[in-house]
């Protein structure tokens, strides 16, 4: 299961992070600007993203080494932990999208799928004219279109 | 096959080197052992890898075992094969023989019969025992080794070689080393072959009912380990990484059900380094191994391999995997093992993992991105021992002690909890216990963050530990078999019987249920949390072996000490690796440690490098965790720019993170500070909190000078009001690098509200040029802030928004000077002398307001003000002023006098109306100037006397005070010209016969006014008198005459000489006066008109006539000049300085003198030369008498020697005739004015001429 999806801008400063836990049925969103909702569900997600950028950092500083070919967004598995994986996608513009997800089971192919469609939304999501960049995404419908490719995740490769 | 398994171990750790036999013939060993001994280990040794590739070994450690050793001896065939290994590698023969015959009879056939087993790989070394001085025994030894080596080498292959023992060949050794290695080599070569196909036999059996991994195992182990001895570890890992490989698929092949195993004492400490901890026929289950040990027993091969290749990186990196991954093995198979086995085992796994490879370690041994990477890893083994032990210390109640902090929740409310079969059951005797825990429940309290912070504390379990426990314990999981079992028995007699233990213990609970009297009927009621966690110390105990980590988690204290110990470890890690952020994250929870015992200057450090992290990046969430915490830190401290800085920052995060009353608190903290007294009272920088804008719109635009006011946006971040006792804006001009920021000081105190406020500054006069908002300063009580926020262009709805690309935008525009007004003079042409007059003055302001102008009139001398008077504005039409119709007095008078407005003139000022600030007027002020003398006619055709422009003009010095507060000032000095109405000349019109003369006077009008001479009278001097009646008036029916402007007109007046009788002490009169009564009509807008009186409201033409007075001179005849005196040509080579030169003057007389003649008709003459001292010395004399004749014609010359003393055009020296009046004197021809002196010629006082 996704718990947490992030967009972190090319100065490493979050962008959007967005929690799910498991309700009865559907995904509960918890607004990050919600104090108690943040503290309780959400702050350690901040953190689980917030660290998984020195991976990024490594990867990207370390080409090499790290086996990363040039122009691949996707940085596959960036901290395997022992229960929960965290997945990152690097744009060009130096945007990371970082994926937290329980599943120990993940294949590359679904991850790299969802990191597609997550790209998509939020292209469309800033190039919203209201949208400064560099600034939080406050976009109720990227919201939901996020919570749609959270819901779908897995699914599209037959997972 | 497994049955060798124990001698494969004892063989294993007996033998260490690669073995050499040496099968010693003729008894020699003893003499030589110590030389061939010496050799060992051999040094760069080359052999052969599984791949055939030659090898090069740094250091071949060797023994060399003499063939009757007990060591190779009595093996058993099977046993040669399987551990072939540790066969010798090759065997030396050593021999010696003197005599042909005895090698021929004796030692060839016994060395053919060692030599006969093709297996081994063997060498002759013949010992000469010969001395050097003896030839006959070395010629024999000679011959006896050719024979040797005729018999037993081959030319394919050398395998005798001779060693001299009272002279050894310094060849002979090299030559025995590579014998030696020869025969290694080969061995060697052949031994893998025989292992890989026995291996490669096994392995094509492997999914056959027969195959065994037992056998296997001892074959692959067997190369690596021939490898390992042959120091070929490379190869030898391989064979291990191998070996796990088939391990691990024969583990997870499905249908056989294997045990585990882990259930041993002492198996909760990772034997991971540590391959002999357990002998291998113990783990030994069917045909294979039992997987806990086993792996464990791999990877200590390998992690000794790599320590051997100098690698401990990866043993650091394998290691994590390894453990990550085995501890996945454990949790399939958790349920049977003891509680929190995998916990413990993860534990200690890490804790040997760390020391064995930090010990291993030394820096700079691998290349820097290596180092980096094994720090990282270092960390994460780290981390991932700190994780477990915090989750055994929350397990046994330490909890509370935790700190809730977001690394700790990420990593242990998503650690499930251990899943034992049946949670721990309370031991009986444990109530004591259970109250100590309860007490210690009791005592806990949620530690009050600073400010009254108050939050739902993260969560660091995964699920609730009592309905986890409890649920566990009852054994409601459904589908677990062995809960449904356990429930069962204890739901019985809650004390379980002995078979039920047996069976239990059979299935997984050997250790943690080995005291039945642990089942104590508390089934019934679910266990309390105290409860809970004194079960889970008894279980815990029972589980661990390891006294150092139970000790750890004996007590708080111990519990903490071992907390920090890995957090430190881990951080510090961290921090020599690329993953800063996880360091600086695990620094905040050293620092909440510290912050708790009340360490808080080390805590204080820790936390700011935190919340700069968290800050620099822009994670306001998590800043506004520890954020707070650095706060409370500073403020014990007394670090008061810290606290306030801390506090400002807190106000500048997302306001969603605190509520509305935490950060009135901080506000409120801030404006405690400001108003105590601080030590040393710090800047602050609120530029987070206060951010500020120029308003919508253009830029303020001011003229050069000006003062204005600036209206300047500022958003508050303060949740309430916040007063500041002052504010400062700096304005920067961005035209100039060279000036600094001007402050512009708002002079009140201002009170911000939360949101925008507008700040109106007053802005004093600016110099030319653009100016952006610099930077915001002021003060808060006693504390000064400055805030450098860029400019915000949103509108006020983003109002968070702070763009950093957009340019600043100007603020302010000071036009470059101008001339902003202008004063002149409405009229150009002359006005009367000595009557009042309106003088125009032309203000005229130039795209710029004049409101509240005040103008200072200083009229200059002459020129007075006819304060009597009020003085007149009015709108000034251009068109007025173009009209030049000067004859007719314009009636367009009125069109602007009725917008006149009068004013009063008070101390030389006069406050200009509001209504002229941006239109051109006229201020008319009446102004008389004053001429004291009369104005006189000259005679007609004289040159230029005429009366001076200079004479008639007046200036009036005007000062305009205008601009917003007066500063602009403009200051003109008018020159306004004033005339008399008329010219006069004179000319004699006609000598009649009779004496009399006819005196024209000729008036030329002089302003561009009608005048109107109503009458006209010549005042005649003495020695003149009119002819006639003798009033001195023409015909009076040509008056009025009109002379318009720049016209003339004529006035005959018939005069005659007469003679004045003289009259003692009387003055004669010498002038005569012409009188001229006359009107004028002219327009104010043009030049002169009628002088102001008090009524202006009659008609011009009832005005009073003005008198007009010029003198005239009229000259009698004079008499004819005495003398005549001549200025003589100068020398024409010119005049020098102080070169003398000869003046003449010629002196003749015109007539003959009037006075009585003498007998010698000579008249002694004074003349004077008149001089300049300064430019002429005389040298004779300068006064003196001189004789000349009394006739008419007489002349002599007078010579005056001078010497010129200046340079330049210099007066002359002039010749005067003091006795005789100047009227009877004519200058014939005339003296120069000037005459040019040269320049002294140059000094040759130091030339020598050439010749």
């Amino acid at each position: 299961m996704i718990v947490c999806v992030a967009v972190v801008g090319h100065q490493n400063n979050p962008l959007y992070i967005q929690s799910f836990t498991k309700g009865d049925d559907s995904l509960l969103r918890i607004s990050i600007l919600n104090v108690e909702g943040c503290s309780y569900h959400s702050l350690k997600r901040h953190h689980i993203v917030h660290c998984s950028l020195d991976v990024v950092d490594e990867r990207v500083n370390n080409p090499k080494k790290s086996g990363l070919i040039i122009n691949e967004t996707f940085l596959g598995l960036l901290n395997p932990t022992e229960n929960y994986k965290v997945y990152g996608y690097l744009t060009n513009t130096k945007v990371k999208f970082i994926l937290v997800t329980t599943d120990l089971e993940v294949r590359d192919v679904d991850a790299r799928v969802f990191f597609g469609r997550f790209h998509t939304a939020y292209v469309d999501a800033v190039s919203n004219p209201f949208h400064i960049p560099g600034k939080k995404i406050t976009s109720r419908k990227f919201a939901e279109r996020v919570s749609t490719i959270v819901k779908s995740f897995g699914l599209s490769s037959g997972g | 096959m497994a049955t060798f398994l124990p001698q494969f171990q004892s063989i294993k750790s007996s033998f260490a080197h690669i073995v050499l036999s040496v099968e010693d013939v003729s008894d020699l060993w003893p003499t030589i052992k110590k030389g061939f001994e010496e050799r060992l280990p051999f040094k760069r040794a080359s052999l052969n890898n599984k791949t055939r590739n030659p090898v090069l070994v740094d250091e071949l450690p060797a023994e060399f075992i003499l063939t009757t050793d007990a060591r190779l001896r009595s093996r058993f065939p099977q046993e040669q094969s399987l551990f072939w290994f540790r066969e010798p590698y090759a065997t030396i023969v050593l021999v010696t023989c003197e005599d042909l015959d005895e090698f021929k009879n004796i030692l060839k056939p016994r060395l053919k019969l060692i030599v006969q087993n093709d297996d081994r790989e063997w060498f002759i070394v013949y010992v000469s025992k010969a001395p050097a001085h003896n030839d006959q025994a070395t010629k024999m030894a000679k011959k006896v080794f050719a024979k040797l080596e005729v018999d037993f080498s081959s030319k394919k292959r050398e395998r005798c070689c001779k060693l001299d023992i009272h002279g050894p060949d310094p060849n002979f050794w090299d030559d025995l080393e590579g014998k030696i290695m020869e025969c290694i080599r080969n061995t060697l070569d052949r031994r893998i072959l025989f292992y890989e196909e026995e291996i490669r036999k096994l392995s094509e059996q492997r999914f056959m009912p027969v195959w065994n991994f037992c056998n296997f195992f001892i074959l692959k182990e067997s190369l690596a380990f021939m490898f390992e001895v042959a120091h070929l570890h490379e190869d030898a890992l391989r064979e291990y990484d191998e070996l796990e490989l088939c391990y691990l698929e024969t583990v997870n092949m499905a249908g056989k059900q294997r045990d585990f195993g882990g259930m041993e004492k002492g198996d909760d400490q990772a034997t991971l380094l540590d391959s002999g901890k357990k002998a291998l026929a113990q783990i030994v289950q069917d045909d294979s191994f039992r997987e806990f040990e086993f792996r464990q027993y791999l990877f200590s091969c390998q992690a000794k391999l790599l320590f051997k290749l100098k690698r401990p990186f990866e043993v650091a990196s394998r290691g994590y995997s390894f453990i990550i991954s085995f501890s996945g093995a454990l949790a399939l198979h958790e349920s049977m093992l003891p509680f929190c086995m995998r916990e413990v085992w993860v534990i200690t796994a890490c804790l040997a993992l760390i020391g064995a490879t930090a010990s291993n370690y030394e820096d700079g041994l691998a290349a820097p991105d290596v180092e980096k990477e094994f720090y990282r890893v270092q960390g994460e083994l780290h981390t991932l021992c700190h994780t477990k032990f915090m989750r055994l210390g929350h397990l046994v109640g330490y909890g509370s002690d935790i700190e809730r902090s977001p690394v700790n929740s990420a990593s242990l409310s998503m650690l499930p909890w251990p899943k034992p079969a049946v949670w721990p059951p309370l031991p009986p005797d444990a109530s004591s216990e259970v109250l100590a825990k309860e007490k210690m429940i009791l005592q806990e309290s949620p530690r009050l963050k600073h400010f009254g912070i108050q939050r739902k504390p993260l969560p660091l379990e995964p699920s609730v530990l009592l309905r986890e426990a409890n649920r566990r314990r009852a054994s409601l999981s459904a589908g677990n078999m062995s809960d449904l079992f356990d429930g069962r028995p204890r739901s019985g007699d809650g004390s379980g019987t002995p078979s039920a233990v047996q069976r239990v213990s059979n299935v997984s609970m050997s250790r943690t249920l080995s005291s039945p009297g642990n089942f104590d009927g508390s089934i019934d009621r679910p266990m309390r949390l105290a409860e809970i966690f004194v079960a889970a110390e008894h279980a815990l105990r029972n589980t661990i072996s390891d006294a150092e980590l139970w000790k750890s988690l004996s007590s708080v204290e111990e519990f903490e000490k071992k907390y920090l110990d890995l957090s430190k470890g881990a951080a510090n890690n961290y921090h020599r690796s690329w993953w800063k952020r996880h360091g600086v994250v695990l620094d905040g929870e050293i620092a909440a440690v510290h912050h708790k015992h009340e360490n808080y200057d080390l805590a204080a450090n820790l936390y700011e490098k935190v919340c700069a992290l968290y800050a620099g990046e822009g994670w306001e969430n998590l800043l506004a965790e520890v954020l707070p915490n650095l706060a409370e830190c500073q403020k014990i401290l007394s670090d008061q720019a810290g606290y306030l800085s801390s506090c400002v920052k807190l106000l500048s995060l997302d306001k969603g993170l605190f509520l509305p009353k935490e950060r009135q608190a901080f506000q409120s903290e801030v404006v405690r500070l400001a108003h105590s007294e601080m030590e040393h009272p710090v800047p602050l920088d609120v530029s987070s909190l206060i951010t500020f804008s120029s308003n919508q719109g253009p830029p303020l635009e001011l003229c050069d000078g000006d003062p204005g006011t600036l209206t300047v946006a500022l958003w508050s971040g303060f949740p309430d009001d916040i007063t500041l006792e002052s504010l400062s804006v700096m304005l920067t001009a961005t035209n100039s690098n060279d000036e600094g920021a001007k402050a512009i000081k708002s002079s009140e105190a201002i009170v911000l509200m939360p949101g925008r406020n507008n700040i109106t500054v007053s802005l004093p006069p600016q110099k030319p040029g653009s100016y952006v908002l610099g930077a915001l300063t002021g003060q808060i009580g006693q504390l000064r802030f400055r805030s450098h926020s860029f400019s915000k262009g949103g509108p006020a709805d983003t109002d968070d928004f702070m763009s950093f690309e957009k340019p600043t935008r100007p603020v302010l525009k000071v036009a470059r000077p101008r001339s902003l007004v202008d004063l002149a003079a409405a009229v150009s042409s002359a006005l009367l002398m000595n009557e009042t007059q309106w003088v125009g003055i032309i203000v005229k302001p130039i795209n710029y307001s004049l409101k509240g102008a005040v103008l200072h009139i200083d009229t200059g001398p002459g020129l007075s003000i006819a304060e009597k008077h009020e003085i007149e504005i009015e709108k000034h039409e251009f068109g007025a002023n173009n009209t030049d119709h000067s004859d007719n007095p314009p009636d367009n008078h009125s069109p602007v006098s009725a917008d006149v407005k009068q004013l009063s003139l008070e101390d030389g000022k006069i406050n200009l109306p509001d209504w002229t600030s941006n239109i051109t007027s006229v201020l008319w002020i009446p102004l008389k100037a004053i001429s004291h003398g009369l104005a006189e006619g000259t005679p007609a055709g004289t040159v230029s006397q005429r009366q001076s422009i200079v004479d008639g003009l007046r200036t009036i010095a005007l000062r305009l005070d205008f601009g917003v507060s007066h500063n602009q000032t403009f200051e003109k000095t008018v020159a306004v010209h004033f005339t008399d109405p008329f010219y006069v000349t004179t000319r004699v019109a006609d000598k009649c016969s009779d004496g009399t003369l006819l005196l024209q006077v000729i008036l030329q009008s002089q302003v561009k006014a009608s005048l109107t001479v109503s009458d006209a009278w010549l005042d005649l001097q003495d020695g003149f008198a009119h002819t006639g009646k003798g009033d001195g008036r023409p015909v009076s029916k040509f008056f009025p005459l009109i002379v318009s402007s720049k016209s003339r007109a004529g006035i005959l007046f018939s005069i005659c000489v007469v003679d004045t009788p003289a009259k003692d002490g009387e003055e004669l009169d010498p002038i005569s006066v012409l009188n001229i009564r006359y009107t004028i009509s002219g327009d104010r807008n043009l030049g002169a008109h009628s002088p102001v009186t008090k009524e202006l409201t009659g008609p011009e033409n009832e005005t009073d006539p003005l008198t007009f007075r010029s003198a005239l001179v009229l000259q009698r005849p004079v008499l004819d000049p005495c003398f005549a005196v001549g200025f003589l040509p100068l020398p024409s080579n010119g005049l020098r300085v102080g070169q003398l030169v000869t003046m003449k003057w010629r002196v003749e007389r015109l007539k003959d003198s009037g006075k009585d003649v003498d007998s010698d008709d000579v008249d002694e003459v004074l003349y004077e030369v008149n001089v300049n001292s300064e430019n002429w010395m005389v040298a004779g004399r300068k006064r003196g008498y001189t004789s000349l004749s009394t006739k008419q014609g007489s002349i002599i010359v007078i010579s005056i020697l001078c010497l010129p003393l200046v340079a330049g055009y210099v007066r002359p020296p002039q010749l005067g005739l003091p006795d005789v009046d100047k009227a009877n004197i004519s200058c014939n021809p005339p003296g120069p004015h000037l005459v040019c002196v040269l320049p002294p010629a140059f000094s040759s006082s130091y030339c020598v001429p050439a010749a």
